[in-house]
């Protein structure tokens, strides 16, 4: 008996953990949805409310009204789409001939590659913009995609993916005569797809995150993403926390549920990280 | 299409197409990740401006730099941002043996604590400022737990405001690392926990003596990566404090961006990049040096 | 040869890929067309004009604007774009250094000199009103605009502070009338602590270089800090007595922004001065309907100056790099912006000034039946100090908010007796030289 109930104390303590870690980690948006489906009550105050007072729609309405959320949803949709786009393009040809050619300088490359890991990138951003300016690129969708379609991340992960891909079936297409981009294209590309899938998730949940580089180089806030305009809700004359709680809430949900179905691509992006 | 004909033409031609392959990202590497590095630091040494002639000055920015208050409040900030590290990194380690089992519904579990991961930090930032509101929920709580006695100012007062910034900086990262380490973890061979709970290891021991020995490259990788990252914080202050109050939360690199470009002053933004990005390629560097001998990326 | 004939096979194959699935091709040609964000108008003249932080609560007003100039202008399309004001200047300036700089743009003062001096902004001194009819801005306006003799922008709102005071309190303390001197209206606050037990007045001290300036000190002369000069040493003196005497609003006194604990104190009947903009008395009435039935209205006492406090103007100006041929159709919209009947909506609607002689004569501000409530008094004395309501600011420095920094503190401890003043104010002196000599970022 004894045993028994020490094993289910056990488990009942680390579910006891878990939750408790589960609650901080996942408060913050509890908090902020019920704020942003009340009407009613005083937002600020001792105890604080837990559950929703005076259920309506009226905030996000609202937040409608105050930003143009629509456009940010579609400015947010078309960089993360072309950042992907770009990403899957560039980086797969790019891994492409370190795993499976052998050409002089290849260490070379990989070396380069590695070398922008140690790079600070964040710290680029002064410079990017002034090339963007100088180019002519600012207030432009391709300035905000540009800078984030090469990663060595992204490049190392798919160059994975290419050496798990069978050398026989490359020879044995070599020796039929298939040129290289045919054998690219046709043979291995479509063998690594799961691959393909975790880069273009990840990239995808990046590009929709990222606000600060949208925010420098796009100049009229209109045609700022969502991530750096539901900031816009808190101008100076600003909007009540509730409508600023509803455009948050507009803001995270797609991710969130995008996330909860894709979440096995997360982790494993991750194992082929560490790796 | 086979070509006939040597073999070094055939070479030739195949170094070629790998190039073509490879040129997209390269010049995208080059002008984005390369270029900026060496244009940045001689940019550094003018007193450039979009809209004016630019004219070499030396050092004259460096020695204003360290000269100025600010920055250098933002440089020992950013050096105090290194003690999120142990804590990221121990908390994520923990976490992830905490998660490492097969619990029903674990994996909800472990989405719940990548969730912050995948949030935008301005929406971080919103939701947090709502926590930590004076009358807020955090006070609220610790209140109750009777940790403190009045509610504090955690984004008001200039002596916690960094701090909480920190807090928010860890609340992101547990999640990211969690994943890594568990990653690690599920690739440990099992053998040796057996062995170990044989002999009569209890939980604690194994866990020191065993695991985390174990993890060891993995540790070493997430501690440089949580290294850079926690000198190169900038967006968790953008969203939480916008570097107040009274210029308390500033770090170097958020110097560096206010500076740079909400007040246009572009070449102490750049100069104060460039000191960020010679701490982090030289603690990179150092640490590469360190790790060569066992191992390979 | 052998060279380019790979890149086209590659290309060509990539491209017949693509191309062959439609849905590639969709997405393709939305994300080539969506690329370039630069509008297109040929036809018509296009004007933008960039306002600052008044989106979402203006949107009607504007929009309203817009449609009945375009219904009037066939010729000239109008585009708004509003920026939060941290982010407008580096907008401004990236689009001004890449060529396609806003036809208009709301700045403020401070900033209008600045830009200015860099050469940054065109002179507007022949725009200010149509050929043929003089302008109706008011002196002061104009004169915040004037840098090295010309004028740079067409002014739009301003504010100017009122007195508001409970009748009450200063009737407890034997004063019923308006303090014609900023000595006046200390000694009066003294008066109303030894006589009432509350503060009388709460200056914001946070901004104590506004507080110099508006007195007539100026905090630099020629070039060289000055606030340790012996009348800068005497006002500190006064606000010392004054602050010993118990006058003053103890809560945040030194804080940068001081204004929510003054509002508080006022409406909870604890402060018999509180000097502000008018917007401030409408929220008396709706917050303290009691404290507002008590509330009188005087103008404050205008410095040696002759400079009203509280004015803080905004304008549009025209930025460099805007087509010389464009200009005449821009400064029309740019008077029509700022014209009476605009100036007045826009200020009923944002609780501010106009800056227009015709806006400020209007009946809204002046006729005031004799049971008005204090808000429609604050209104008309408002309206009255317009003229000599000038932006104050201290031009040219860089870093100031930390400069600015230290001569709070050094105030603070004179202030509240902690140091001497003298010695205070000195050693401030001493920071702001040493900073203002280091070395000099660019």
């Amino acid at each position: 008996m004894s045993m028994h109930i020490k094993k289910v104390l056990r488990t009942a303590s680390q579910y006891g953990l878990l939750s408790l870690i589960a609650i901080i980690c996942i408060f913050p948006f509890w908090w902020t949805l019920v704020v942003a489906m009340s009407t009613e009550g005083n937002l600020f105050e001792f105890p604080p409310t837990f559950w929703p007072r005076g259920i309506s729609l009226d905030n996000f309405i609202e937040a409608f009204r105050v930003i143009p959320i629509i456009a940010f949803y579609k400015n947010s949709l078309l960089i993360t789409l072309a950042t992907v786009l770009g990403k899957l393009i560039v980086c797969s040809l790019a891994a492409y001939p370190l795993s499976r050619m052998q050409f002089s300088g290849s260490k070379l490359i990989m070396g380069v590659i590695l070398a922008t890991m140690i790079l600070p990138s964040e710290v680029n951003f002064l410079v990017n913009f002034i090339t963007m300016t100088k180019i002519s690129l600012v207030n432009t969708y391709t300035a905000v995609v540009l800078p984030n379609i090469v990663t060595a991340v992204s490049i190392l992960l798919l160059k994975q993916a290419f050496d798990e891909v069978p050398q026989d079936l490359l020879d044995a297409a070599r020796v039929d005569g298939a040129s290289e981009w045919i054998i690219f294209y046709r043979i291995v590309l479509p063998l690594i797809t799961p691959w393909l899938a975790t880069v273009g998730i990840l990239t995808a949940v990046e590009a929709w995150n990222e606000y600060i580089w949208p925010s420098i180089v796009i100049s009229k806030p209109e045609d700022f993403p969502l991530s750096a305009g539901v900031l816009y809700l808190r101008g100076t004359y600003g909007s009540s926390t509730r409508v600023i709680a509803a455009g948050t809430i507009l803001t995270v949900a797609p991710i969130l549920v995008a996330f909860l179905f894709t979440q096995r691509f997360f982790m494993r992006g991750m194992d082929g990280a560490v790796k | 299409m086979s070509m006939l004909g040597s073999v070094s033409a055939i070479s030739k031609r195949r170094n070629l197409l790998a190039y073509v392959f490879l040129a997209p990202a390269l010049i995208l590497l080059l002008m984005f990740s390369f270029w900026p590095v060496m244009y940045g630091s001689y940019l550094s040494f003018t007193d450039f401006s979009l809209i004016r002639e630019v004219h070499w000055v030396g050092f004259a920015n460096y020695r204003a730099l360290f000269a100025n208050d600010m920055f250098l409040t933002g440089l020992k900030n950013s050096l105090l941002f290194l003690l999120v590290v142990p804590f990221t990194q121990l908390g994520a380690i923990s976490l992830a043996v905490l998660v490492n089992n097969q619990l029903p519904g674990i994996r909800w579990f472990r989405a719940a604590y990548y969730v912050p991961v995948v949030t935008t930090v301005s929406v971080v930032g919103i939701m947090w400022g709502f926590m930590f509101h004076e009358q807020g929920t955090l006070n609220y709580v610790l209140l109750q737990l009777h940790l403190i006695a009045a509610p504090l100012g955690w984004l008001s007062d200039d002596a916690l405001a960094l701090f909480a910034v920190m807090f928010v900086s860890f609340w992101r990262g547990l999640g990211w690392y969690m994943v890594m380490y568990l990653a690690a973890l599920q690739s440990l061979p099992a053998e040796m926990q057996e062995a170990a709970i044989l002999d009569g290891a209890n939980r604690w021991q194994r866990f020191w003596r065993i695991t985390v020995p174990m993890l060891k490259p993995t540790i070493l990788v997430c501690s440089i990566m949580s290294v850079l990252a926690a000198l190169k914080a900038y967006q968790e202050v953008d969203v939480l404090t916008q570097g107040g109050p009274m210029n308390s939360t500033f770090t170097a690199l958020y110097y560096a961006y206010d500076q740079g470009l909400k007040h246009l002053k572009l070449p102490r933004g750049l100069a104060a990049s460039f000191v960020v990005s010679l701490c982090c390629m030289a603690i990179a560097f150092i640490c590469l040096r360190w790790l060569k001998p066992g191992h390979r990326e | 040869m052998v060279k380019m004939r790979d890149c086209l096979e590659i290309l060509g194959s990539i491209c017949k890929e693509l191309l062959s699935r439609p849905k590639l091709r969709l997405i393709l040609s939305v994300l080539l067309l969506s690329f370039g964000l630069h509008g297109n108008a040929f036809a018509v003249q296009k004007i933008e004009f960039w306002t600052m932080s008044l989106k979402p609560k203006f949107i009607p007003y504007f929009q309203e604007l817009v449609k009945n100039y375009e219904a009037q202008h066939p010729g000239i399309k109008l585009e708004w774009v509003d920026f939060p004001w941290d982010i407008l200047q580096l907008k401004l300036i990236t689009a001004i250094a890449a060529g396609t700089p806003p036809a208009l743009v709301n700045l403020s003062v401070p900033w209008a000199e600045e830009m200015a001096r860099d050469g940054l902004l065109e002179p507007v001194d022949a725009l200010l009103a149509a050929p043929g009819a003089t302008n109706d801005y008011t002196d002061a306006a104009l004169a915040d605009l004037r840098f090295n003799g010309k004028v740079y922008g067409f002014p739009h709102y301003s504010n100017v502070n009122v007195i508001a005071y409970n009748r009450k309190i200063l009737a407890a303390a034997g004063i019923f009338q308006a303090p014609r001197s900023m000595d006046e209206l200390l000694t009066q606050a003294v008066m109303i602590s030894l006589k009432t037990g509350k503060p009388g007045y709460a200056p914001a001290l946070g901004k104590i270089d506004g507080f110099f300036m508006q007195q007539g000190l100026d905090l630099m002369r020629d070039g060289k800090v000055v606030f340790n000069s012996p009348a800068h040493v005497m006002l500190v003196k006064k606000l010392a007595a004054t602050y010993k005497a118990g006058g003053f609003l103890k809560d945040k006194l030194f804080a940068e922004d001081n204004f929510p604990a003054v509002v508080d104190a006022y409406l909870g009947g604890r402060l018999g001065v509180m000097v502000s903009a008018p917007t401030a008395i409408k929220r008396i009435q709706t917050d303290a309907p009691q404290i507002y039935a008590q509330t009188g209205i005087f103008p404050v006492p205008p410095g040696p100056t002759g400079i009203n406090d509280g004015g803080w103007m905004f304008h549009f100006a025209i930025p460099k790099g805007v087509k010389k041929k464009d200009i005449p159709e821009v400064a029309a919209f740019a008077r029509y912006l700022t014209s009476d009947t605009n100036q007045l909506a826009f200020a009923r609607m944002a609780g501010v000034m106009p800056t227009t002689r015709q806006a400020l004569a209007n009946p809204y501000f002046k006729k005031i039946n004799p049971n008005a409530g204090a808000s429609e008094q604050a209104l008309a004395v408002a309206a009255n100090s317009m003229n000599s309501a000038r932006s104050l600011y201290v031009s040219g420095i860089d870093d100031y908010d930390e400069l600015r920094r230290f001569l709070v503190k050094a105030v603070e401890a004179g202030v509240t007796g902690r140091r001497d003043i003298q010695e205070a104010l000195d050693e401030a002196v001493g920071i702001w030289n040493r900073k203002l000599q280091g070395p000099k970022l660019p």
